[in-house]
């Protein structure tokens, strides 16, 4: 007779180090039950933003979570745009586009590596984070940080590309292109290691990613390409013509080619991008006033859909920030992905919806 | 794709990282760094504390000057002050070499002084526009420009609307 246990794993060490505290039901080596416990990181941020100007919560909003720092504050300055009817300029829009992509190729590159890490190959893990470290140096050089991008301000972006930085720009994605498409993206769709790890593991399929309301590449990897760039287009994303990756099987394996094709893509729209950069001003001017009122913006962050709603009293510091992130959906899927899976594959099936922890707990 | 192929082309390669320490690691010019004040062009409007995210730069006042002081541990080099700073005065530096030793964690201030003027007229102690300011607002700064700057708020009124009929 096999017997049941609880067991805890974390708060600390699972997948990511970033803390999170379930408690796992099992059955000599099968899962039979979940439960998460979050909250040991909460910082208040949405609290904090109450309390500081829109200029200071740009850079609070980016410090949400590091791999989606684009997108937070970027969203954040839509909402005050739509209540100020603020015109972005044309350039300012394919230059957030830039900076959209360059954080989605970094942050994708950066959880399929951590799965290598996960099943013990060390050396593919070291081989996508070194070939990542091209984007990186895309951040450094153009924004200044290899994190924190700050590229948006309210009402446009607050750097500039010129002809050495594009040729630069250009570059690195010629260096990075073949190494994903002709290196990494074969190994991680034929390794023997790779495959034997994750197919068929952590299964969820499209009916329940839509209830659960599941975003981003977790979602797209079970056949329900939701892709807010293309639903519901922001930027110029409405311009460019790109695919929304999905695969149909929902595994771990799917949501890691999906996230890798993805990278992929972005290289494309980065190209795409940089070749129709129209010519103007970069912002519509360097102090908005922002009147009372409220507004709902979204964008498609690294791990899917982040809304915004905010809510401004005709002073600069808004009245209420809320954010709605994709990760805090995903989480509550684990429950369906890891049910009548193995201990050994809990690390593997949490790290497959890129788990963020500083977004969910903000 | 074998992955042997891979680790024997990064062999070839050699090492990936930065030799730093022992080494110079290469940083981009536009790399966000230190925070650098040029007390010349600052002319104490205070924008730069208005925006500061991390509240690293405060402004403080005495009889004679108005005092701006960055502590540069407190900072989180978004760049908010660069951006906003009318007359560029805050610049960010590509110097990251920011560790220091611990008894020196409360040196890491820079402090800038932008003097009080007394009013020609009145004697009252007040913030002038500063050079770089005036440059800004005028296309080219003549004698009446100069003479009423040199005037406190409430005499240039006065002075300004002297001879218009009301
Ligand atoms: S870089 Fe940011 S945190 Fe640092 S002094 Fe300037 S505004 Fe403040
Ligand atoms: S001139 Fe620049 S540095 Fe001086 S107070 Fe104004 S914003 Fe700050």
């Amino acid at each position: 007779m096999t017997r049941t246990f609880d067991i805890p794993i974390g708060p600390l060490h699972v997948a990511l180090e970033e803390p999170m505290y379930f408690k796992v039901g099992v059955e000599g080596e099968t899962i039979t039950a979940l439960d998460l416990y979050a909250g040991h990181v909460h910082r208040g941020i949405e609290y904090l933003t109450a309390k500081r100007n829109i200029y200071q919560n740009m850079v609070l909003l980016e410090h949400v979570c590091s791999l989606c720092s684009n997108s937070h504050p970027e969203t954040f300055a839509m909402t005050l745009e739509a209540i100020a009817g603020i015109e972005v300029p044309p350039r300012a829009h394919y230059l957030r586009m830039i900076a959209d992509e360059i954080k989605r190729t970094a942050s994708h590159m950066f959880n399929v590596a951590i799965l290598a890490h996960i099943i013990g190959f060390d050396s593919l893990f070291m081989h996508v984070m070194q070939a990542r470290e091209i984007m990186q140096d895309v951040k450094e050089t153009i924004f200044g940080n290899r994190m924190d991008i700050a590229a948006n301000i309210i009402g446009g972006v607050r750097y500039d590309l010129d002809a050495t930085s594009i040729a630069f720009l250009l570059n690195q994605l010629d260096q990075l292109e073949p190494v994903l498409r002709d290196e990494i993206i074969p190994i991680y769709a034929t390794n023997r290691s790779v495959l034997s790890r994750t197919k068929g593991i952590g299964h969820i399929s499209r009916a329940d990613c839509v209830d659960y309301g599941l975003m981003g590449p977790t979602a797209r990897g079970s056949g329900l390409a939701y892709d807010v760039r293309q639903v519901a287009p922001y930027s110029a994303y409405g311009e460019i013509e790109f695919e929304a990756q999905s695969l149909p099987d929902g595994d771990v394996w799917s949501r890691a080619m999906v996230r890798l094709k993805e990278a992929l893509s972005s290289i494309a729209i980065l190209r795409e991008c940089v070749r129709r950069l129209p010519p103007g001003p970069i912002s519509a001017g360097p102090l908005p006033r922002i009147p009372a009122g409220e507004a709902i913006a979204k964008t498609e962050a690294p791990r899917g859909e982040l809304v915004y709603y905010v809510t401004t009293d005709g002073t600069d510091v808004p009245a209420r920030v809320r954010c709605r992130v994709p990760s805090y959906m995903n989480w509550e899927a684990l429950k369906v992905m890891m049910k009548g899976g193995h201990v050994s594959d809990i690390p593997l099936i949490v790290n497959s919806i890129d788990p963020c922890v500083s977004c969910t707990e903000r | 794709m074998n992955f042997l192929q891979v680790l024997i082309d990064n062999l070839r390669k050699g090492p990936a990282t930065e030799p730093f320490p022992f080494g110079d690691a290469s940083t981009p010019a536009a790399y966000r760094g230190r925070v650098a004040i040029d007390q010349d062009a600052c002319v104490g409007c205070r924008m730069c504390e208005h925006v500061c995210a991390g509240g690293a730069i405060r402004f403080a006042e005495d009889n004679e000057a108005l005092h701006l002081v960055i502590w540069h541990n407190t900072c989180v080099s978004c760049g908010l002050c660069a951006v906003y700073c009318p007359t560029k005065a805050i610049t960010l530096t590509n110097n990251w070499h920011v560790s220091h030793r611990q008894e020196d964690k409360y040196k890491q201030v820079d402090h800038v002084t932008i003097p009080y003027s007394a009013c020609t007229s009145c004697g009252v102690v007040f913030l002038k526009a500063q050079d770089p300011l005036m440059q800004l607002a005028y296309k080219t700064v003549g004698a009446n420009e100069t003479r009423l700057r040199d005037l406190c708020p409430d005499c240039r009124r006065v002075e300004s609307s002297r001879g218009a009929r009301p």
